[in-house]
């Protein structure tokens, strides 16, 4: 991943301060003629009655196929393609990062994103990260930031967090988010935004004091983030990691420090005696490193692999995935001591994946975004595409608690009118914010235009009759908007 | 099939998880907040305290002209259009509510009440009504549970499972298509998920009842009902789109209208000039939906709030500063009417001084999530309503 400091994003905005509003304009054109990400001359359209596997790869290790996707990945092969997304670093990522990079918020410390006001950086943090799912060609990394998004879930809205989610958004996130569950972990207890959100940055144990510990964090730290809610932690365990984080504070008032946007260690907070963490004994006077040590114990713990791997498995798999894969998935994180790309190997390459094609629902982000990227749409994540997010109920980084968004399909349920609206209106080009390529995507399906091909290019099949009949709209606009809409494009 | 079993076990979930809150009740909350931190000492009139008359040479709202409803309290002659539900003991107020943020920054204060918090406390995370939406049948949404009438989604609806902004209910329709092709577009979406006999084909199905019951509401209804005519602005029109929503009985069940314009530094004006026509406003708005639903006045509540009150003296340019705390009023069969709870004298810290934290102005004697705790409970009975404000004693207020 590439980082930014200030000067080099200043620097940037120097040399394209040719004004943003034509700026748009040149980028799209840049990226649809230099970059590959525009239409190509023909379309391979699946042909199968189930979903093809190329267009399944595409729909659950990325967020839907572009155009010329699936063509590609029957080339190449589902193996080549994966091993391809697992090196994100390896894949040219320009087009994406001009529409993307203007953002500066996200590129600041956390100290100096105080210098934002709270609406822009909502803003640009939300807009960044619909944009990175739409344009990047590293689409696994951002399915997994997605995951990872959920897993270690921060709301704006909470305290500071506003201020301090796009440096963990970069700094955690996205620097591990393909990289050692461990670190991640370890990344995440000492973000900012994370002890903000938990309350860490005021657990705090002073010597010779009544004080309690704050066990917010440490709570979550193990139901939520590690072992999971049954997975044998005790409360006395929850104490006892308390006690071994006490003093990791954040201060957003030591303005003059070096490091003002990082964590740091209190020593004076920290309770410097003897603790014992899930059967483990953590001698006293450790200090900071009793973080480290606690990272090892919750991660190394046989729980931890098998939650871990159950919620790739439902993201990935199938909302009641199989035992036998959730469990081979769990020996790939014990073997390589929590290396994410093992196992989302394992997840992807499983019979029961390959079974499982078309059958979870996509969220409201996914099924915006596939539903973008299948007609290679033109949009800079504008106020008018973000508003439909909202309501279908998935607006980004507002989920008010630890959780993170469900991957269930029931609490999506109730606002499909919002899904159906808003594929009607993107097909008819009167969805404010986006523009869509209906017209070369028809000319590059040749004699298969039509509905029948629509249908087989949008959802990865070959229609059903009444589904074919249901679709068959008076236009392509009607036609494409009524395949957005159908069940099979809730489906990947 | 294994997944099949698995949806039918959600559909049983879904029955249970909407215990909480159920939908027959069909209640909905009305949610107005009025911005810019409102002075509801000329709402609330309390004519019978000397201080407000001699603090207040400029801007008093007469005895002779106020509507005296106790001995205490009178209303602003604007507020006439309510009088008759406070005396049916419909319109109640709490005197002396507030936020306990000291700043007396319009922003940090409907900030923190939008999202249920305290200046000392630890925030929940999200807003109070997006939390309690979210604790109580989150997966049991339909699309129009939440709507918040305008153009900006209400800090105090973040987090909801699904929450609509709209200007109109006419927003609610098959976008990209008129007559004939949305009626085709309507059978086809009927016909392919009404092939699915899993919970994606159910509720795609309700999705659609949804959207006739707003579409034959869009044809015909328009006017509304009993002779009530709403203010021509934004407030008024947003009322009536909610008095809409209502009737339609569309699951709705949290509303936000907002109306602003009440920073009133400058000229405020008595009972007349410029606070005067926002209180008609308000309460001719109000007085018209109550009207409009008159034949079911049993399924909603309004509950009318602002940031922060004014201070009690006016200040040289004819107007009034920050204060703290203010008049909250709801207005609705469950309310606990003819009344305006809070204690008497009313208490006020009425200079700015390095003892007093905060602009002065009215004590905020009562913290502002009790009242709406309070008004969730009466609403929505037997919901979770503790995890909505944690940490909060939620002590009963009595206006509900």
């Amino acid at each position: 991943m590439r980082t930014f400091n200030r000067r080099e994003v200043l620097r940037a905005a120097v040399l394209g301060a040719g004004g943003l509003v034509s700026c748009d304009r040149v980028v799209t054109g840049m990226n649809r003629e230099v970059f590959g990400e525009g239409v190509p001359e023909r379309l391979v359209l699946p042909e199968g009655e189930g979903v093809d596997a190329a267009f399944h790869l595409l729909s659950r290790a990325g967020f839907g196929p572009w155009p010329r996707d699936v063509e590609r990945v029957k080339k190449m092969g589902c193996e080549a393609w994966l091993e391809e997304q697992l090196v994100p670093e390896g894949i040219d990522d320009t087009a994406c990062d001009w529409r993307a990079e203007r953002f500066e918020s996200v590129y600041f410390s956390a100290g100096e994103a105080y210098e934002f006001r709270k609406p822009v950086l909502r803003d640009e943090l939300t807009r960044h990260a619909l944009l990175r799912a739409i344009y990047s060609k590293r689409q696994l990394f951002e399915v997994m930031v997605e995951f990872w998004t959920d897993h270690l879930n921060i709301d704006l809205e909470k305290g500071d967090c506003v201020y301090l989610k796009p440096s963990d958004d970069r700094e955690v996130i996205r620097k591990h988010a393909l990289g050692n569950f461990y670190e991640l972990i370890r990344a995440s207890a000492t973000s900012p935004a994370m002890l903000v959100y938990l309350d860490g940055k005021s657990n705090q144990v002073r010597r010779g004091t009544e004080d309690k510990p704050n066990e917010n964090y440490a709570r979550e730290l193990l139901e939520l983030h590690t072992l999971g809610v049954h997975g044998g932690y005790t409360q006395a365990d929850v104490l006892e990691a308390a006690r071994c984080l006490s003093g990791w504070t954040f201060d957003r008032n030591r303005f003059w420090a070096m490091d003002a946007g990082e964590a740091f260690f209190k020593a004076d907070w920290h309770d410097e005696g003897t603790k014992r963490v899930l059967g483990v004994v953590i001698p006293k006077g450790g200090g900071e490193r009793d973080l480290d040590r606690l990272v090892e114990i919750v991660c190394g713990h046989a729980s931890t692999a098998r939650f871990v791997a159950m919620k790739l498995c439902k993201r990935f798999v199938s909302v009641e995935p199989p035992e036998g894969l959730v469990e081979a998935v769990a020996g790939a994180f014990t073997r390589t001591r929590g290396d994410i790309k093992a196992m989302l190997r394992v997840v992807f390459g499983s019979e029961a994946f390959a079974a499982s094609g078309g059958q979870l629902l996509k969220r409201p982000f996914k099924f915006m975004v596939s539903a973008m990227r299948a007609l290679a749409a033109d949009t800079q994540a504008e106020k008018a595409v973000l508003e439909p997010l909202q309501r279908m109920g998935q607006g980004l980084f507002q989920y008010p608690t630890p959780d993170g968004y469900p991957d269930e399909e029931l609490p999506w349920m109730g606002t499909l009118m919002w899904r159906w609206n808003f594929g009607l209106a993107m097909a008819a080009g009167k969805q404010g914010g986006v523009r869509v390529e209906l017209g070369r995507l028809r000319r590059a399906m040749g004699g298969e235009a039509g509905a029948r091909g629509w249908f087989r290019y949008l959802a990865g099949r070959v229609p059903t009759e009444a589904e074919l009949a249901a679709v068959t709209g008076e236009s392509d606009a009607q036609t494409v908007g009524l395949v957005l809409a159908s069940p099979a494009f809730q489906r990947c | 099939m294994k997944r099949r079993a698995f949806v039918s076990k959600l559909a049983l979930a879904a029955t249970s998880a909407f215990a909480g809150v159920p939908r027959e009740e069909g209640h909905t909350l009305i949610h107005v907040f009025l911005r810019g931190g409102a002075d509801t000492l000329n709402v609330w009139v309390p004519f019978a305290d000397d201080r407000y008359y001699r603090l207040r040479p400029g801007l008093a709202v007469g005895r002779a002209e106020a509507i005296a409803v106790s001995d205490r309290y009178a209303l602003h002659p604007a507020m006439v259009g309510l009088e008759a539900a406070y005396k049916e003991g419909r319109l109640g107020a709490v005197q002396s509510v507030g936020v306990d943020n000291t700043s007396g920054s319009h922003f940090e204060c409907q900030d923190q009440m939008e999202h249920g918090d305290s200046m000392l406390g630890t925030p929940a995370g999200g807003g109070w009504l997006g939390r309690f939406l979210r604790l109580n049948g989150g997966d049991e949404v339909s699309a129009l549970s939440a709507v918040a009438l305008g153009t900006v989604l209400p800090e105090s609806l973040r987090g909801a499972p699904a929450v609509s902004v709209l200007e109109r209910i006419d927003d609610i329709a098959i976008r990209g298509a008129k007559g004939e092709d949305a009626a085709k577009v309507m059978g086809a979406l009927k016909a392919m998920y009404g092939a699915e006999v899993t919970l994606l084909g159910r509720r795609g199905g309700e999705t659609l009842d949804l959207f006739q019951r707003v579409a034959a509401l869009q044809g015909k209804g328009e006017a509304p009902e009993h002779g009530a005519v709403y203010p021509k602005d934004r407030f008024g029109e947003g009322l009536r789109e909610v008095a809409r929503l209502i009737k339609a009985r569309v699951g709705l069940r949290v509303a936000c209208v907002d109306l602003d314009g009440w920073d009133t530094h400058f000229f405020q004006g008595n009972a007349s000039g410029q606070q005067a026509e926002r209180i008609r406003i308000l309460s001719e708005g109000l007085a018209a939906l109550d009207l409009d639903l008159k034949g079911m006045r049993g399924s909603y509540t309004a509950m009318v709030t602002t940031e922060f009150g004014r201070r009690v003296s006016e200040n040289a340019s004819l107007g009034t500063d920050h204060g703290r705390g203010f008049a909250l009023m709801a207005l609705g069969d469950r309310v606990k009417g003819g009344q305006v709870l809070g204690g008497w004298p009313i208490q006020v810290e009425e200079e700015v001084n390095v003892n007093t934290p905060g602009p002065g102005g009215l004590h905020a004697e009562t913290d502002y999530r009790r009242v709406f705790a309070e008004v969730l409970r009466g609403c929505f009975p037997g919901a979770e309503v503790g995890r909505v404000f944690p940490g909060v004693e939620l002590r009963s207020v009595g206006l509900i």
